[in-house]
């Protein structure tokens, strides 16, 4: 059966995080009979365990629905999920060019806030069709007119007609359908011209290869067309097409304006850039659509096996988490204190957070991460440059003529409360003010030049606690500026643990540094014997503090009737100790490597 | 050399640190559970046949506190169904508030030579808090019936509130009442015991705090001529407990009574803890065991190293390659490597430095495989 494209709606979520955006979709699945209330697990579209835990949408996730609307005429929606964290923001713009509108869903006991702001503008500036939804009306606090009142003066939206809905109860679900049918555009796009499909996701499956999610804009495609992608030069033979229903399902073709994945016995992701415009080999287009900007990794850390022997599971683990996630990067690196492991690229802290998760569920690897860093470059005194993100290779300082930091543009949107303890963050964190717009009564934006190495320690964990969670943040990568850094290292037992060492700022030094050994001293436990930790900068100790050795340790009694019990008893010990790495004498558990992390506080 | 264990699981009342198998409750059992017992023991008899046995320990529970005739009866059972060294260790175990001159006379006739006198601490006050129930003068008194034997008393360290002081006069109540053996137990709460609950609530004192108490113990037992031949376990040179020197050599023994362990031919197997249950079974003529288990291989040898380590005597690797076929050095090379600075070697003898002993684990748990 084709479809005929102006049956076609292809749109988005978009939210505050907890808005209600996967229970909204969940319950449109529901109404369209995509899944009977029989069989409906709690929000489906979060698939990872992990998505389900946290409560979050990482990977895109689209879905096809069939609707028979109330003017007597089907209609299919692609509806493609989002991920709602700044750090995968680029991913919600990656979905969004798929679209041609985006529900906003407006928690009516909040009203706006400010990842709804955030996304909102990412849709506009995308040239969505917005379509305000307000959610939870169910509740005894909730405000629908004035949140109504919010998008209008907020965002300039008019929200007049906004179906007022509960997503949980199922409450006005069917009016929401219905306004997706009259107010968001169908694709335009030309099913003779030549195929024009964007990428917008892929992951690699085993026996199919890469597959690919896809927004065709023009053409079509079916099994056994001939295909081939503006990143490369290489030739595929389409093997399956098919829609998210929502789990994948084959279909005869896709056409323009369509959303559906594509396989093509392609082994290399490489080959199928997310991004990229996969077209016709024989009847290729002209140009390619507007590409993605390229995710670049801004946040590095060392993963090491736990378990030394574990390297190639570790290796595997992480190419295969690197075939759907571009913005991952890994390289082969070793530390004198964990032996061989990878130093990761990664988008922001929760990617890193995420992608170690995944690797300890999903692979079922221990794993020990070291404290992130960025991306320095050093200028040597000998003229030539280098680019340093792992603390280790700093050359030593009397090599250094001085080095760069990256520093970020960062915008901060908060309720013009919080701007005095905002400010005073940003100066803490090193930060250069640059202004501030009242966007209105409620809303200002802070402008600041942040470096990044500041944001990657606890910059959003201060930024909520200083404001109660109102305050939203957004950044861009400006550029490198010089700066004054040092190397700080850590020293377990007279002995510098590599894998402890960071760089940063010369008067952030001493304090970090005791902060640091705090934080070791509270982690490393008790041992045989007395165990000094030192702060040092360039030979010079900064800071010290000491773990006691422990004074009991002892099975107090072991007779007859002990023996097996006390085992026992030992096993677990002993399993406890599995989780520790011996650096040197000194047996450091595995989360104290990245809990120096954490030293950061509202001090 | 083996050793048979006997368990009375009867009490007057019970302690507030105590998980042994005690039922307070079901005294009025005690003819049918001793009739029972003794029928055990001649099947332990008949299973342990061609070997000889060196020690008896009648343990609890309180056997003090049931009639003499019941722990004589026992004797007499045992010395039927057994064959028993020519000078056997057989120990008591006594609490201070049970025993009488009657008593004691029945229990030198029948042969008894060792009593276990359980003193914890010398303070009444605790003693009552423990819900113990005898007083300090009670051991005094017990002990003065017990004149001229071999005694050997238990006190407990980590109590509430306990000082270094307190330790040391309870030694030296001990030391009055005529001991040459002291065990000095550090206090385990037990989830499910009373002072469980005390442990929770922070009134007990810290390891470190218990760690100082048991230093002082130590130096003030060895200034008194007791030494440590185990980790919680000192006497005068020759009054070591014959019966536990065999657990920690890795000896076999047999047990009989509720909640009895055995180690005998490579198995371990342990009797229910519960009174009816045990009692149903012996009747049927079934050993009541809930668990048994063959240790081989690494397992065998882990034991033999854990429990050998916990003496002053320590291991030796000649015995070690007797026991499993192979050099003691060279299987653990590298475990011996790494701790090292905690061991003193000398010759084929290896044992934990006595500075170290009370931090033992680490270093056991090395050879855990």
């Amino acid at each position: 059966m084709a479809i005929n494209r102006k049956n076609i709606r292809n749109f988005c979520i978009v939210a505050h995080i907890d808005h209600g955006k996967s229970t909204l979709a969940d319950r449109l699945m529901e109404k369209t009979g995509q899944v009977s209330e029989r069989d409906m697990e709690d929000q489906l579209l979060d698939s990872m365990d992990l998505e389900r835990e946290r409560g979050i949408t990482i990977k895109l996730t689209p879905v096809r629905m069939f609707y028979k609307a109330k003017d007597g005429e089907e209609y299919v929606f692609n509806l493609i999920d989002t991920p709602g964290h700044v750090d995968f923001s680029y991913e919600v713009s990656r979905s969004l060019r798929a679209c041609e509108g985006a529900i906003l869903i407006v928690d009516a006991t909040q009203g706006v806030q400010a990842q709804t702001l955030a996304n909102a503008y990412l849709a506009i500036d995308n040239d969505l069709e917005i379509l305000p939804v307000i959610n939870k009306i169910d509740l005894a606090s909730a405000r629908p007119d004035e949140t109504a009142e919010e998008i209008e003066n907020i965002l300039g939206v008019d929200a007049s007609d906004a179906p007022r809905i509960s997503a949980k109860s199922g409450l006005n679900i069917e009016e929401v359908l219905e306004s997706v049918v009259k107010k968001i555009p169908a694709p335009r796009g030309d099913e003779t011209a030549p195929l024009k499909a964007l990428i917008f996701d892929s992951f690699y499956d085993n026996f199919k290869g890469v597959i690919c999610f896809v927004r065709l804009m023009d053409g079509t495609v079916r099994v056994g067309d001939e295909i081939t992608a503006f990143m490369t030069t290489k030739r595929f033979t389409v093997t399956e097409v098919g829609v998210f229903s929502p789990k994948m399902t084959p279909v005869h073709q896709l056409s323009a304006g369509e959303v559906g994945y594509i396989a093509a016995s392609v082994k290399s992701i490489e080959d199928t850039a997310v991004g990229d415009t996969i077209t016709s080999a024989d009847n290729p287009a002209k140009e390619p659509l507007p590409g993605y900007k390229k995710a670049l990794p801004m946040v590095f850390s060392g993963v090491f096996p736990l378990d030394g022997s574990k390297y190639g599971d570790l290796k595997d683990a992480l190419l295969k988490l690197k075939l759907n996630d571009a913005a991952l990067s890994i390289e082969p690196d070793n530390s004198v204190a964990l032996g061989f492991g990878f130093r990761c690229g990664f988008l922001g802290l929760l990617h890193m957070d995420v992608i170690q998760e995944r690797i300890e569920r999903e692979f079922d690897l221990d794993i020990i991460t070291t404290a992130p860093s960025v991306s320095y470059k050093v200028y040597k005194t000998d003229g030539t440059e280098l680019m340093v993100e792992n603390p280790t290779h700093l050359p030593p300082m009397t090599e250094i003529a001085y080095m760069e930091e990256p520093v970020i543009d960062a915008n901060i949107f908060t309720p013009p409360e919080y701007v005095g303890p905002i400010m005073e963050l940003c100066q803490y964190k090193r930060g250069v003010y640059k202004n501030m717009t009242y966007l209105d009564k409620t809303r200002v934006e802070l402008r600041y030049v942040l470096p990044l190495n500041e944001i990657i320690y606890d910059f959003f964990d201060s930024l909520k606690s200083r404001t109660k969670g109102y305050a939203s943040f957004d950044y861009e990568i400006k550029g490198y500026e010089k700066s004054d850094l040092v190397k700080l290292d850590m020293l377990l037992n007279g002995e510098i643990c590599d894998a402890l060492s960071i760089i940063v700022h010369k008067d952030k030094a001493y304090e970090r540094g005791r902060q640091i050994a705090e934080k070791l001293k509270e982690v490393i436990p008790r041992q045989m014997f007395e165990i000094p930790i030192q702060a040092a900068v360039g030979g010079k100790i900064i800071a010290r503090e000491t773990v006691k050795a422990y004074r009991k340790d002892v099975l107090a009694k072991c007779y007859g009737g002990d023996v097996t019990r006390k085992k026992k008893l030992l096993e677990k010990q002993k399993e406890g100790k599995k989780k520790m790495r011996s650096i040197g004498t000194v047996e450091i558990p595995s989360e104290a490597f990245i809990s120096i992390l954490k030293t950061d506080s509202d001090k | 050399m083996s050793g048979i264990y006997i368990h009375i699981p009867f009490c007057k009342s019970k302690c507030t640190y105590c998980d042994f198998a005690s039922y307070p409750k079901e005294v009025s059992k005690k003819e049918a559970y001793f009739a029972c017992l003794y029928r055990e023991i001649e099947g332990r008899g008949i299973q342990c046949r061609g070997k000889t046995f060196d020690t008896v320990y009648i343990g609890g529970g309180t056997p003090s506190f049931v009639p003499a005739k019941f722990i004589t009866g026992a004797l007499k059972q045992i010395r039927k169904c057994f064959t028993l060294s020519e000078n056997p260790e057989i120990t008591v175990e006594i609490n201070p508030g049970t025993l009488d001159r009657e008593k004691a006379e029945a229990y030198f006739d029948a042969g008894i030579n060792r009593f276990s006198i359980g003193l914890q601490t010398g303070y009444d006050e605790q003693l009552k808090r423990l819900n113990r129930i005898h007083t300090a003068k009670d051991f005094l008194l017990c002990c003065n019936l017990l004149k001229g034997r071999n005694i050997s008393a238990d006190i407990l360290i980590g109590l509430a509130d306990q000082t270094a002081e307190q330790v040391k006069k309870t030694i030296d109540l001990a030391l009055a009442g005529g001991v040459s053996h002291i065990s000095v137990y550090a206090l385990t709460p037990e989830p499910g015991t009373p002072i469980y609950t005390d442990y929770l609530n922070g009134a007990l004192p810290s390891d470190d705090e218990t760690a100082d108490l048991y230093d002082a113990a130590a130096n003030y037992l060895k200034e008194k001529g007791f030494y440590r031949y185990e980790v919680s376990n000192f006497a005068k040179k020759g009054f070591e407990s014959r019966h536990n020197l065999n657990y920690w050599r890795r000896g076999e023994y047999i047990g009989a009574g509720v909640s009895a362990s055995s180690f005998m031919d490579g198995r371990r197997f342990t009797n229910t803890y519960n009174i009816d249950e045990y009692m149903n079974a012996v009747i049927v003529n079934k050993f009541p065991e809930i668990s048994s288990e063959k240790i081989e291989g690494d397992d065998a040898e882990f034991e033999f190293i854990m429990l050998g380590l916990r003496t002053f005597e320590g291991i030796s690797a000649k015995k070690f390659s007797e026991l499993f076929g192979h050099d003691f050095f060279e299987k653990y090379k590298s475990q011996i490597a790494k701790k090292s600075a905690f061991l003193d070697i000398n010759g084929d003898n290896v044992r934990i430095k006595d500075k170290y002993l009370y931090v033992q684990n680490d270093i056991i748990l090395e050879f855990m495989r």
